[in-house]
């Protein structure tokens, strides 16, 4: 599944990605590729690339070979996927404690699509946060834990 | 009890004479004569003072609606050239038939008699309106006949101007014709010219030459009022009868000096082109999305790290980013540190 996603190896193809890439969202998922929940959500990811191909481009990166991004985007679970939009980075409330990433994978592919056009449109309007379309049933749980603790 | 269509509510009725004394009919009734007077009225104005206008086709062939006689009967009067107006309606009204008509229509449909009248004008009427209408034709032919002699009056004035402008100059001009003879190179042609101009000038009209002959000293060719501007030898490069290239499609003398230089081309290259379709694309979409003013190319250093509102932060986003390299650089002395003791103890030990 995730044979057919690009993948990106370090920090410079990340930068690339986010900096070249224009009028789409950029989603980036970060995980690693043998475990079980990002296998189901490169599934869903794969699947629905061709369909987005014209409002999203879709991308694999590895937590271990990106540590710096690891940090800087606080992942502790994975599968966490970051969307971006013409260098900036769009924020989404799910009804989950963390509005800055998705943590887990996707119910159904429906709600992948749904998200990225709710995102698309969103950026196309100015808006740098919107509101997740998906029912929040189908939001994975997870606890945020301050790392102060 | 038969069948009897009144014409006035144009319906059908079996009741016979009932229906005459109806609501619906006596209404109609009403309205219908109430237009009908009103027509008539117009023309009793005119009784009067009879008025006469010069024809005007679009207008004066109109025709109106008898309802007594059920005729439709013109309404004005001409000859082709002028028209006495309401001169038909007010002929008709005088008529036996239309009395009798008039008469009939009103006891058949029950109206009332006080407005029988006025729909029938009487012969002493008819009499004074035709006296009246002589006198007004008459006056109104003379007024006619003033306004032409006027006209013509002004068009003879300004035919004798003309000539008198075309008199002056053609006696401005003869005269250095004729000092510039004995003068010129060629005295014989220019006497025979200058002769041919005279002759000219005396018999001339208003002809379509006066002003080239003005304007320039021509040598008028036998095509008597033409300018000859000379004989042209088209021998060398040939001419659009024999068929030679035309001059725009030989190249210009003056296009660069390499010889070999293919022709300029016009238009954007094709990298502008596609540049511009790019932009073209650019410019439908929203001007207030986000990152619209991102610079896509630019060059961007290895510790570049793209805009991310942190997860505990609240504030703005590049704060996030500073605060996360205040942090590394932090993390970075820290693990500086235990190197740098580290080292001391392995030193300290060997």
């Amino acid at each position: 599944m995730s044979l057919f996603l690009p993948k990106l190896k370090c920090k410079k193809d990340i930068d690339e990605v986010i900096k070249s890439v224009a009028e789409k969202v950029v989603v980036l998922r970060f995980g690693r590729d043998e475990d079980s929940v990002c296998l189901q959500l490169d599934e869903i990811l794969s699947k629905t690339a061709h369909d987005l191909s014209n409002m999203a481009s879709i991308y694999i990166v590895d937590v271990d070979k990106a540590p710096i991004y690891t940090r800087y985007f606080d992942i502790s679970y994975i599968p966490s996927t970051v969307f971006f939009f013409n260098g900036q980075h769009m924020k989404v409330d799910y009804g989950s404690p963390d509005h800055t990433k998705f943590v887990g994978s996707f119910k159904t592919k429906q709600d992948f699509i749904d998200l990225i056009e709710v995102i698309y449109r969103g950026a196309m309007r100015g808006k740098m946060i919107v509101q997740s379309p998906i029912d929040p049933q189908n939001i994975p749980k997870y606890d945020l834990l301050y790392h102060g603790i | 009890m038969g069948a009897y269509y009144c014409s006035i509510c144009r319906q059908t009725t079996f009741n016979g004479k009932g229906h005459i004394f109806g609501k619906n009919h006596q209404s109609r009734l009403r309205v219908v004569l109430l237009k009908f007077l009103e027509k008539v009225k117009e023309a009793r104005r005119t009784l009067k003072k009879p008025q006469v206008e010069k024809f005007d086709c679009t207008q004066h062939k109109q025709t109106f609606w008898c309802y007594c006689c059920a005729l439709e009967i013109e309404r004005n009067v001409t000859d082709g050239n002028m028209t006495v107006l309401y001169g038909g309606l007010l002929e008709h009204m005088a008529t036996q038939e239309h009395r009798k008509n008039t008469h009939t229509f009103w006891w058949e449909n029950k109206a009332d008699p006080k407005f029988r009248d006025k729909v029938i004008i009487t012969k002493e009427e008819t009499e004074k309106f035709k006296t009246e209408v002589a006198n007004v034709l008459e006056s109104f032919v003379e007024k006619e006949d003033e306004y032409i002699k006027q006209e013509a009056d002004h068009i003879r004035a300004q035919e004798k101007n003309r000539q008198e402008v075309i008199q002056s100059l053609l006696e401005r001009d003869a005269e250095p014709e004729l000092f510039k003879g004995p003068n010129g190179t060629d005295p014989c042609a220019e006497d025979s010219v200058s002769s041919q101009f005279m002759a000219q000038g005396s018999g001339q009209q208003n002809g379509g030459s006066f002003v080239d002959s003005v304007v320039e000293v021509p040598r008028t060719a036998t095509g008597q009022g033409l300018t000859f501007i000379g004989y042209q030898d088209s021998s060398s490069s040939g001419n659009v009868h024999t068929g030679a290239v035309p001059p725009w499609l030989q190249d210009d003398p003056l296009e660069g000096t390499s010889g070999g230089a293919v022709h300029p081309e016009i238009g954007p290259s094709l990298q502008d082109f596609l540049k511009q379709k790019e932009q073209e694309k650019l410019r439908k979409l929203p001007p207030n999305r986000v990152g619209a003013n991102f610079d896509h190319s630019s060059h961007t250093d290895a510790n570049w790290l793209p805009s991310f509102g942190r997860v505990w932060n609240s504030g703005r986003r590049w704060q996030s980013r500073h605060q996360f390299r205040q942090e590394e650089g932090q993390k970075n002395r820290q693990k500086r540190k235990r190197e740098h003791s580290t080292e001391v103890t392995k030193k300290t030990k060997t």
